[in-house]
């Protein structure tokens, strides 16, 4: 996987992000690593905790690579469940530093 | 797979919940107090209890709730198993028992025994103690806070109207109340950490959380610090947990409902707020939550979705989907599809709670295979076996010469044949623990009808013979426990008298021996008062007045048409049909049994069954010209007699004397009215075979054919019941030849004494 700096890599997440699209995002993320990403969250009908970890697991990876990782168009869904399970969707929505 | 199925296998579960359930019990009962046996006899009955709820089995739901509250009580320290105690539990066990099969077959239950068990497991989890008056128990505030407690919540099942059977409004409410009274807002502290196992059983701890969130005003918190990096991630693993704050009018019992098919899978701790620590020490600061997101929850979502991830659907909601579908359905005003998705909840409740205990029992993987199945197959390696020594027999006749390779092909395939059935028949082969386990609740209940106190012991559950047997065993066991509880144990006064322990013990035990099962069961009761069953004997007109018997001949005598020793007829044994009934079932699977017994010290019986009844090692002999099969596992050795070694005994008896001792001669054809007249016993070969009693008899035939494996065809469902024969067989010549009843041939030929049950001179 070659890192592409030519621009932010955009990902559209699945409507269902359950146990089984877990390792499909979690793949997709480490083939991304090294770009910017946008993800775009709008389809998005379900969220399982396991997906979200990845996602978390994700910024915090993206932070440290000091490059930005964005969660766009977050479906209601998404904002809502991400805010039940306590997860500070600010925190995904992530500024560059 | 319809739901018909699916309530199907639910009741097979139940099955091996409840022998899990008793098992547990018994265990506690003898003292166990491993953690892990409270745990496994918890979610057995927790476990019926969810399954019965999504099938909206109300009677069955609300029992097992009351008593899952009190088994919850042993559980978390707060009640100790006590013998008085799991008395009450071992009978709520049974009724649980009757419970199940009612729901499944039927019929009814005793509602009183059951409303009075609903009382006793609650007096247990209030803290009073069975034998206690009520009211010097621990918590004397109990009752009445339990009285004075508000509407039991909504998911309190409801009893159908027709069964009349009316649960107590949970009684965990009034427990939890008594301890952490619930006041406007009381508020709990959540720690939640689901493990791996939670999401890989279709489980969603998001779910989990969003029901939480139904309970009442919800913080929470969530724990990322495990999480690693990603890289170094499994993304099927579970890092999260969290800390949610619960504020609620409901109670500590309502929290964890919401986690209850989680349970196993996750962490979980449950605090009143004042008890948990301060919300400082938590890693990050509770995220208000916005109780909106219930509004349009994944449950009440397009349903198109539903069916498409019908897998992930979550056994927490589907259950909560069941309890509550009647309301959702009254408030969305749209009964049809509440009832659609009230199916397809139960549905995956019941998928998810198979998958539970699919993983449960991972120790062997299993499939369950519907017997008529099996049986079919038995059959046709019964056939093949039977094709099989045909083949050989007819190349043998039609090429004398035996051409080698076709000989070894033969060969070949007989041990194929051999190998296929002994594998067909080890998948019928089952520990006899079901019927062993049966056994302890008639001890239970019959020892306290006759007020007697016995303790069952097992031992060798784990033997396993094939189902056939199995299930034709347990009820001549039935009669005998029943026979040792009201007539071999002494009352406890008679016990303390003679200097035994007032409890009486049982024990029942089963073994392979040789090729048989040998189920022994013994008590240490009073033993046979011989005298009496002598006297017996002679009123009834069983035996002469002036007979010799030996001690174990009178012993033998119980299992006589009509005897009975019992003073006066009871409800449980003593009508004088017991004992003979169990002789004849036991022969009737190829068995035999006897008793020995020593007075003072008790009796034992030993059964010694075949472990199969569909084929059976024979040797194959000739007697006046037919051919009939002698059961292998009978015969102790072969010999040719020598005119010698015959000696005549009486008018017609005949002893053969081997090693110097004597032995008595029996001719077979003779017995079996094949001829009329002895035939000369140098001309033939005797079979000395081991007898019931104990004494061994030679069994005198014309000569030995060989020795096969013989495919038993049952005489009885295809012709009658034949005296002295124990059944048929087809052998490879496509003839039939019966199989010999050693032991009712044995005992027809020392008739004189005892005039045994099946007069054989009658047969032709």
């Amino acid at each position: 996987m070659a890192a592409k700096k030519a621009g932010p890599e955009n990902l559209k997440l699945a409507a269902v992000l359950d146990l089984n699209e877990a390792s499909v995002l979690h793949g997709k993320l480490i083939s991304m690593r090294g770009s910017d990403v946008v993800l775009d969250a709008s389809d998005v009908d379900r969220v399982g905790v396991q997906c979200a970890q990845v996602l978390v697991a994700g910024a915090r990876a993206w932070k440290e690579d000091k490059k930005s990782f964005v969660v766009e168009k977050a479906s209601d869904a998404f904002e809502k469940t991400m805010q039940l399970i306590g997860i500070n969707i600010d925190n995904l929505v992530a500024k560059e530093i | 797979m319809d739901m018909n199925e699916i309530k199907e296998i639910f009741f097979q579960e139940c099955e091996e919940q409840l022998a899990e359930l008793e098992s547990g019990l018994l265990k506690l009962n003898d003292g166990d107090r491993d953690p892990e046996t409270v745990n496994a006899v918890f979610r057995a009955v927790h476990s019926i209890k969810g399954g019965a709820g999504a099938f909206g089995l109300d009677d069955l739901v609300a029992f097992a709730h009351v008593f899952e509250t009190t088994l919850d009580c042993v559980r978390s320290g707060k009640l100790e198993p006590g013998q008085d105690v799991l008395k009450v539990m071992l009978k709520s066990a049974d009724v649980l028992a009757d419970l199940v099969s009612s729901s499944r077959d039927g019929g009814s239950v005793d509602e009183s025994r059951t409303r009075g068990l609903v009382k006793e497991l609650e007096a247990l989890a209030h803290g009073e103690l069975p034998s206690a008056s009520g009211h010097d128990a621990p918590k004397p505030a109990a009752k009445p806070a339990a009285a004075a407690a508000p509407a039991p919540k909504a998911e309190t099942p409801k009893p159908t109207d027709d069964s009349g059977f009316q649960p107590i409004p949970f009684t965990f409410d009034g427990f939890g109340q008594e301890e952490e009274p619930v006041i406007e807002g009381s508020t709990y502290e959540v720690v939640f950490k689901p493990r791996r196992e939670l999401y890989s059983k279709g489980n969603e701890a998001a779910l989990l959380l969003r029901d939480l969130s139904r309970v009442g005003e919800m913080s929470i918190a969530c724990d990322t610090d495990a999480l690693p990096d990603l890289d170094k991630m499994d993304p099927e693993e579970s890092y999260f947990s969290w800390k949610i704050s619960v504020k609620t009018t409901k109670s500590e019992d309502d929290i964890r409902i919401v986690f209850e098919f989680a349970e196993w899978d996750c962490d979980l701790e449950v605090k009143f707020a004042d008890e948990a620590s301060s919300d400082e020490e938590q890693p990050m600061r509770p995220v208000p939550f916005d109780l909106s997101i219930l509004d349009d929850a994944p449950s009440a979502e397009d349903d198109d979705k539903q069916a498409e991830h019908g897998a992930d659907q979550t056994v927490a909601e589907a259950v909560s989907a069941a309890e509550t579908a009647t309301s959702v359905a009254k408030a969305a005003g749209a009964a049809a599809r509440a009832a659609e998705r009230k199916e397809s909840a139960a549905a995956a409740a019941a998928a998810a709670q198979n998958n539970a205990a699919a993983a449960a029992a991972s120790a062997g993987q299993t499939i369950r295979v519907d017997l008529d199945r099996v049986d079919r197959l038995i059959n046709l390696v019964g056939e093949l076996v039977i094709n099989q020594a045909m083949l050989s027999q007819s190349v043998i006749e039609n090429d004398a010469t035996g051409t080698s390779s076709i000989n070894m092909g033969l060969e070949e395939l007989q041990q194929l044949t051999r190998e296929i059935q002994d594998s067909v028949m080890a998948i019928r082969a089952q520990p006899v623990k079901p019927v062993f386990q049966r056994m302890s609740r008639i001890v239970r209940e019959v020892a306290d009808m006759v007020g007697k106190q016995i303790r069952l012991v097992t031992e060798g559950e784990n033997t396993e013979v094939d189902k056939t047997v199995i299930d034709k065993l347990a009820e001549p066991l039935t009669h005998m426990i029943r026979n040792a509880v009201d007539h071999g144990i002494e009352s406890p006064e008679k016990r303390e008298a003679a200097g035994k322990n007032p409890e009486g013990t049982i024990k029942l035990t089963a073994k392979h021996r040789s090729g048989r099962i040998l189920i022994e069961l013994q008590d240490d009761g009073a033993g046979i008062n011989r005298e009496r069953v002598r006297q017996k004997a002679i009123d009834n007109d069983i035996i002469a007045a002036d007979a010799n018997l030996s001690d174990d001949e009178i012993d033998n005598l119980i299992f006589m048409a009509g005897f009975s020793t019992a003073d006066k007829i009871s409800d449980i044994s003593g009508r004088g049909v017991g004992m003979d009934v169990v002789k004849r079932s036991i022969q009737a699977l190829g068995g035999r049994i006897s008793i020995s017994s020593r007075p003072g010290f008790g009796s034992t019986f030993t059964m010694s069954l075949p472990l199969t009844l569909a084929v059976l090692d024979g040797m194959v002999v000739t007697v006046a010209g037919q051919t009939l099969v002698v059961p292998l596992t009978a015969i102790v050795e072969t010999l040719q007699p020598e005119a010698s070694a015959i000696h005549s005994f009486g008018a017609s008896q005949r002893l053969i004397s081997i090693r110097n001792s004597f032995c008595p001669l029996v001719d077979v054809g003779r017995v079996l009215n094949y001829r009329s007249t002895q035939a000369n016993p140098v001309e033939g070969v005797a079979l000395l075979v081991e007898s019931e009693g104990g004494g061994q008899r030679a069994l005198m035939v014309d000569a030995i054919q060989g020795q096969r494996q013989v495919v038993i065809k049952s005489l009885e469902a295809n012709y009658t019941h034949v005296p002295g024969i124990a059944a048929a067989t087809i052998l490879g010549d496509g003839r039939v030849a019966l199989i010999l009843d050693v032991d009712a041939v044995v005992a027809a030929s020392r008739g004189q004494s005892l005039r045994p049950e099946m007069s054989l001179a009658a047969t032709g």
